[in-house]
């Protein structure tokens, strides 16, 4: 049983779909007991500021994340522009096409 | 089942009846809009203050959509009936008029008030009087959320502490008998049934039941046996609890009611 004077719940996470088959964003974060009092109350938190069809919760503790100081892990030490994505201008359309019907 | 009729083609008896189901609708949302919204800034964390305070700004904008219904059959604006109408002429459900209470008391009731919404809301989804239906349907998503928050926090809040599950318990018993008396009958019931405006009182009262009894069995609360429904609010006989809320509701309008705002 957690510590019911701390009302500093655990973090959870907060994500995002504006429609079908678009993204799920990251928007926030939000103080709750578990997981399904996360969703509830991240609807009114967040869900209620633009559109949303699609919510998850994540918990803050499940997530790895690499350390800002090994930022320079992502930089490219040689030219590396023929691997960027910016040219494919379908994407966002294929995958309209291809998950139609999916998440 | 009738025809799905307009206010214009409604004979003079079911407009009465029609008119008489959209008072108790409008008062009760108003009422607990008004009286959930008292938790704006002291609910127990920043995250329930939000959802709860958003939720009692539902139910101010469920209310002013039936006042409108009301209004569109010829009864004052919304304002008249929010601002200027004494306690008395309220037709609100005792369930909303009592006091804020402590969290545990204002969760059951949010809880047994929003399971009711959902089956009138529901029914009325498919009423022979149009505009109520179609009002009925564009409602049902925001009444879903208020149902899953409802449920939600009945179950969290029954499998607690020792503390919140007396609580729990103690405002089911005390809360009871007041959910019941939301489905107080009036004389237009009859009319309403046959006229397919809405299924009758105490049909939906059976569903209500059903549905708050198997909750509240899943999370080990009683139900409490053989309670009286308490009736009045229908009739305009309220708690002592009303008309301090409608006297602090009414006080800001009643300085200068012609005023623009």
């Amino acid at each position: 049983m957690p510590d019911t004077n701390d009302t500093q719940w655990p973090v959870y996470e907060v994500f995002q779909q504006q429609a079908r088959g678009e993204p799920h964003v990251h928007v926030g974060s939000i103080h709750a007991p578990d997981g399904e009092s996360a969703l509830v109350l991240a609807k009114e938190q967040y869900g209620r500021r633009q559109a949303c069809v699609h919510m998850w919760v994540v918990p803050a503790e499940a997530i790895l994340a690499t350390a800002y100081e090994d930022a320079d892990i992502f930089e490219h030490g040689t030219d590396k522009s023929y691997r960027e994505a910016f040219g494919y201008q379908t994407t966002k359309r294929a995958r309209e096409i291809g998950d139609e019907g999916e998440l | 089942m009738a025809e799905k009729t307009s206010g214009r083609t409604l004979t003079p008896q079911a407009k009465a009846a029609v008119i008489d189901l959209l008072y108790r609708l409008a008062d009760d949302n108003l009422v607990l809009g008004h009286r959930n919204s008292e938790w704006t800034g002291l609910a127990p964390i920043l995250e329930s203050d939000i959802a709860f305070s958003s939720m009692a700004q539902d139910k101010m904008g469920h209310a002013l959509t039936l006042y409108k219904l009301l209004e569109d059959l010829g009864e004052p604006d919304p304002d008249r009936q929010a601002f200027l109408r004494p306690a008395g002429a309220f037709r609100c459900c005792s369930l909303v008029c009592l006091e804020r209470g402590d969290w545990a008391l204002s969760i059951v009731r949010h809880f047994f008030f929003d399971e009711a919404a959902q089956i009138r809301f529901d029914a009325l989804a498919s009423s022979s009087y149009a505009p109520l239906a179609e009002v009925a349907s564009k409602l049902r998503g925001e009444l879903k959320y208020h149902v899953m928050h409802g449920r939600t926090n009945v179950r969290k809040l029954a499998r607690g502490t020792e503390e919140s599950r007396t609580r729990m318990q103690a405002a089911v018993d005390r809360l009871y008998p007041h959910g019941l008396g939301i489905f107080e009958p009036t004389d237009a019931d009859e009319t309403i049934a046959a006229e397919g405006i809405q299924p009758a009182e105490a049909e939906l009262c059976k569903t209500w039941q059903e549905r708050c009894g198997a909750i509240l069995d899943e999370v080990e609360l009683a139900v409490p046996l053989g309670c009286e429904p308490v009736y009045g609010g229908r009739r305009g006989e309220h708690p002592a609890t009303l008309p301090p809320l409608v006297e602090n509701m009414q006080i800001v309008y009643r300085l200068d009611p012609v005023a623009e705002w």
